[in-house]
């Protein structure tokens, strides 16, 4: 009878627990792919790192870059706003490839 | 240089001591990743009826499942299940160990209410649901907030024997792998854990 009773409990106390997990109305997908998300973080927060010492650095120093871009680009500008001669501008620019190619070797 | 598919098998090779191959690591990733979605609601079942705190739970069994990740990715994957539940029980009884002191320490404190539960209520639980309650859901709820009760009540040991023997179908060696005791230990502390219960349950159970 004992025996019975005993086995009856067990029963449907897994009956309950199993229907309990059933019922849950959420998962959790998440808690595994945390820890398969944990070392991507890692490499990618050394990445962030990286790139920010890269640009940090003397030899790369952002203000340094930006003045050599606005140069470059200022130069640009005056080739191409000579408003009536610009197309003589981009020709003369042309031409003279050979002379920065020379100089650049003479220089070099 | 060795080249990897994915982060994540580089990352397995880092952290557990010398995998067999990169064949082998893929493998296993991917079915300790089914083993560990095939269990992570169960497992977070268990641990919520030993802690009561939803957020607990999910703390206990996350920490559970990164711990076999990093440790015993590479065992064979039969060994996870006990494994997992030892880890389990440890992060639980840790846990409960912490909320033990903090108790004892608030207890000190002036004005601190005595709480004969060891745990605060969280007013949320009393407010009625507002949908109508079906009666067999609620016999059925009722039924098993009886039964986390009763389970809560039992010494450690007994609830975890029960548990991992009743809820999670583990044999008795399986059972006592994951306590860390011999399979003696395990039938002694089920058969307690059932009378126990039965005691509290009643007849009607």
């Amino acid at each position: 009878m004992s025996e019975q009773l005993n086995s009856h409990l067990e029963e449907r106390s897994r009956a309950l627990f199993n229907g309990s997990v059933e019922s849950m109305d959420f998962a959790l997908p998440w808690l595994f792919r945390a820890t398969t998300w944990a070392p991507a973080a890692g490499v990618t927060a050394a990445a962030v790192l990286g790139v920010a010492f890269w640009f940090g650095s003397p030899t790369g120093h952002p203000g340094a870059a930006l003045a050599d871009n606005q140069s470059n680009f200022e130069d640009m500008e005056l080739v191409a706003s000579t408003d009536d001669n610009s197309a003589d501008a981009m020709e003369m620019l042309q031409d003279d490839i050979d002379f920065y190619d020379f100089a650049d070797k003479a220089a070099g | 240089m060795t080249s990897f598919d994915t982060l994540n098998s580089a990352w397995m090779v880092w952290d557990t001591p010398a995998p067999a191959s990169r064949g082998a690591i893929l493998e296993y990733t991917k079915d300790l990743e089914i083993f560990l979605a095939e269990i992570e609601r169960r497992a977070f079942r268990m641990a919520q009826m030993a802690l009561r705190d939803p957020d607990d739970a999910l703390d206990v069994v996350q920490d559970a499942m990164i711990k076999l990740t990093r440790n015993y990715a590479s065992k064979p994957s039969a060994e996870w299940r006990p494994l997992f539940y030892r880890i389990l029980e440890n992060g639980i009884r840790d846990l409960q160990r912490r909320r033990s002191v903090r108790k004892r320490f608030m207890s000190w404190l002036p004005g601190a209410k005595e709480d004969p539960e060891g745990e605060a209520q969280d007013p949320l639980d009393n407010v009625a649901d507002a949908a109508p309650a079906i009666p067999e859901s609620l016999m059925q709820a009722e039924a098993i907030e009886r039964l986390e009760v009763s389970l809560r009540a039992l010494p450690a040991r007994q609830r975890q024997a029960f548990s991992l023997r009743n809820f999670e179908g583990m044999d008795v060696a399986q059972t006592a792998q994951a306590m860390g005791c011999s399979e003696g230990s395990v039938k002694t502390h089920y058969s307690r854990a059932v009378h126990a219960l039965r005691e509290q349950l009643g007849e009607a159970w």
